[in-house]
């Protein structure tokens, strides 16, 4: 087990931050810790890497207990955390030799491992750069780069995509995944359900300190009533239709809201023709119509009662 | 691993512009205003009497040596060749004198001359010279006085004239007339404006204090060390920053140091140690941001550098005589303190004494960074 946590208590004075929170990573995973804003997901890599005090609870890393003088844990370690950490006044190679420097202290294997980084993340272009000269994509890239640069074996990523354009989400997207080919475990946190869908091989959902659910992506989904979604354009008076379909078998809710039909039926059930057909009896004009499978909000909407990004 | 930290940390330190003003562009600039708004040399020509006592007393009327030296130099209504303005009071009315600041000091002849002064100066200096010299020399011409006393001639005439006190005075201890005070005051600043880059080493590796720090806290090294070796780099550009301010103030401003140079540059570099040493402790002991840390700094030293007489010298006085202790622990004061002490005094023993206080406020403050920052876990961060 590259990371173990068992009933990890934390609190904030008053606040419970994390509520016998477990955790198991594997190696070789992309494990992803999915919730919203404030349900603990920094607290808990921060007390996995001994920085914050914790209430109870035991962490073990590379199956050996973590502490802030376990160097040789470190070693393997990399971070990026949510807060961008580099120095204003060094270059972009300057960081990434800087930090790199506090791990490898071998000066010529040094200047190729800050090289590979920098390649990594593609800014050769901005070598020269000082931090402020960077648009929020390529700063993220280069506090990307200054936790990698030394090869670790664990990788922690806390939303490392916030406030990001679409190109750099895509290169640091791609490069968490060609990091795991190449053998590192990833842990990644974030609130975006679409990331963590595309490139996380284990999920665990958060909730107010707590996990909630822990599985692949196709196991979390199994785990809910709910199958497919079908959402209808309409533009008329409703009220029998809503009445109507509900009736229609394995159909779980029906709501209306800014002209658009959304209809969840049961695990099992496949209503869409039956819902055109229904249409098409009654003579009502409809515009786009569409079906969806259920996405972790669904998940975490019928676990919590609340959507994942309010 | 150590010169890579402390190279890095050196180049950070250098290239903050924020950092770099306030530790040494303001002094130079507030050193240049100062050389257009203050005259710096001692001008002779313009040289007031000074306003002393002696008490009257049998040791005084039977000293006929002493009287006539002092009346030599001395004038009842203030002539400008002499040195000294001197009223002849009992012990009572001198004290009050002095404490009215009527006079700079007093002298009382109790088995030999001995003065009594309540600050040390320019004035009080010359008075003190005045003593010795007369000391010197009545040894020399003990003998002879007592069986010719004629010879009281050949003795005053080698006291030698005021012009001469003052010129000696001047070269000998190289004149720290009051316009160069305010030069020691603003050389106290700028070591204690060190602090900057001592705060902003904690905050470098402290992980409750910056994502930066927290990096660096995650690093499979002892964060104690990583601090050393930046403390050092802060350390060695504060030095470098003195020493800066005083060639452009030998060289720039012609200011003389005189021949004490060496001595100088110990107590700025002593000085610098409480500097970076301070800003350490402000860095680990209060936290927040760097903007907050900044502020506390600036505002801290320009109290010490005010209370020190940096921009109204007569401050010193008053609290060196009101409140003696909080000159003791103004570390602004106990440097420009040690300057003073290299020109008033002959004896190294009170320049010695600040350069202890200085060590003593140095290890304090990093022993109390040390408790700090030996914490490796946060409540929170
Ligand atoms: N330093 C702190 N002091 C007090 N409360 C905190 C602190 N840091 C986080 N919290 C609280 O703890 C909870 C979890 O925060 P955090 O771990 O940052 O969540 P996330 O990373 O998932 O957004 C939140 O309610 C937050 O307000
Ligand atoms: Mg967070």
């Amino acid at each position: 087990m590259v990371v173990k946590v068992e009933k990890l208590v934390k609190r904030y004075n008053d606040l419970i931050a994390l509520d016998h929170f477990n955790l198991e990573v594997k190696e070789g995973e992309v494990f992803g810790l999915l919730g919203p804003n404030g349900s603990g997901k920094t607290t808990a890599i921060n007390c996995i890497l001994s920085l914050l005090k914790y209430d109870k609870g035991n962490i073990e890393v590379f199956d050996k207990p973590m502490a802030p003088d376990a160097y040789d844990i470190k070693r393997d370690i990399g971070i990026i955390m949510q807060n961008v950490a580099v120095f204003d006044e060094l270059t972009v190679y300057e960081n990434i030799d800087y930090f790199c420097g506090l791990y490898v202290t071998d000066k010529e294997k040094r200047k190729k491992l800050v090289k590979e980084a920098i390649d990594f993340v593609a800014l050769n272009d901005f070598k020269k750069f000082y931090p402020k000269k960077l648009s929020g994509g390529l700063l993220r890239r280069l506090n990307i780069a200054c936790g990698i640069a030394h090869k670790p074996k664990l990788i922690i990523l806390d939303e490392p995509t916030v406030a990001v354009d679409p190109q750099s989400r895509n290169n640091i997207l791609e490069g968490i995944q060609k990091l795991n080919a190449e053998g590192a475990t990833i842990i990644y946190t974030s609130h975006y359900m679409e990331e963590v869908e595309q490139i996380c091989s284990r999920i665990a959902i958060m909730d107010k300190g707590k996990i909630i659910a822990t599985g692949t992506k196709d196991e979390l989904k199994s785990m809910i009533e709910i199958g497919e979604k079908i959402s209808v354009e309409l533009f008329t008076k409703v009220e029998h239709i809503l009445s109507d379909i509900q009736k229609i078998k394995g159909v779980t809710s029906v709501n209306y809201e800014n002209d658009l039909l959304v209809i969840k039926s049961k695990r099992g059930y496949n209503n869409l023709t039956n819902i055109l057909d229904y249409l098409k009896e009654n003579k009502i004009s409809y515009g786009r119509i569409y079906s969806e499978l259920p996405t972790l909000n669904d998940v975490f909407l019928e676990i919590t009662g609340k959507q994942l990004r309010d | 691993m150590f010169l890579h930290i402390f190279l890095n940390r050196l180049k950070c330190l250098i290239r903050d512009k924020q950092v770099m003003f306030w530790t040494l562009m303001f002094p130079i600039l507030l050193a240049t205003m100062f050389k257009m708004a203050i005259p710096d040399v001692v001008n002779l020509e313009k040289f007031e009497p000074i306003d002393i006592a002696v008490i009257n007393n049998v040791e005084y009327q039977n000293n006929i040596a002493f009287n006539s030296a002092l009346s030599s130099v001395s004038s009842k209504e203030s002539s400008s060749d002499l040195m000294f303005n001197t009223k002849i009071v009992n012990e009572e009315e001198a004290k009050e004198l002095l404490k009215n600041n009527k006079i700079s000091g007093y002298i009382i002849l109790n088995d030999g001359p001995k003065i009594v002064v309540k600050e040390s100066g320019f004035k009080q200096t010359i008075l003190k010279q005045f003593i010795n010299e007369y000391l010197q020399v009545t040894s020399q011409y003990h003998n002879i006085l007592e069986s010719n006393p004629a010879s009281i001639q050949n003795f005053i005439s080698e006291l030698g004239s005021s012009e001469s006190y003052i010129k000696e005075v001047s070269s000998n201890n190289d004149a720290p007339n009051s316009s160069v005070s305010y030069y020691y005051a603003l050389i106290a600043m700028t070591c204690l404006y060190g602090a900057m880059h001592g705060m902003k080493e904690v905050l470098s590796v402290q992980a409750n204090q910056s994502p930066q720090g927290a990096r660096v806290s995650l690093a499979p090294t002892n964060k104690l060390k990583v601090f050393a070796s930046s403390i050092l780099a802060a350390t060695v550009i504060q030095i470098l920053i003195i020493l800066i301010l005083l060639t452009y103030l030998r060289f720039a401003l012609n200011l003389d140091f005189g021949n004490q140079i060496g001595y100088i540059i110990l107590t700025a570099v002593c000085g610098s140690l409480v500097g970076v040493s301070f800003g350490a402790m402000v860095g680990s002991i209060i936290k927040g941001k760097e903007g907050l840390k900044i502020s506390i700094i600036v505002s801290f030293t320009m109290l010490f550098s005010f209370l020190s007489g940096m921009m109204w010298l007569d401050i010193k006085y008053i609290i060196a005589n009101k409140v003696p202790i909080l000159s003791y622990i103004n570390p602004a004061n106990v440097i420009s303190d040690a300057f003073y002490a290299l020109y008033y005094y002959d004896t190294y023993t009170r320049f010695f004494t600040n350069i202890g206080v200085l060590c003593v406020f140095s290890i304090i403050f990093y022993l109390i960074t040390f408790f700090i920052m030996r914490r490796q876990k946060y409540a929170s961060i």
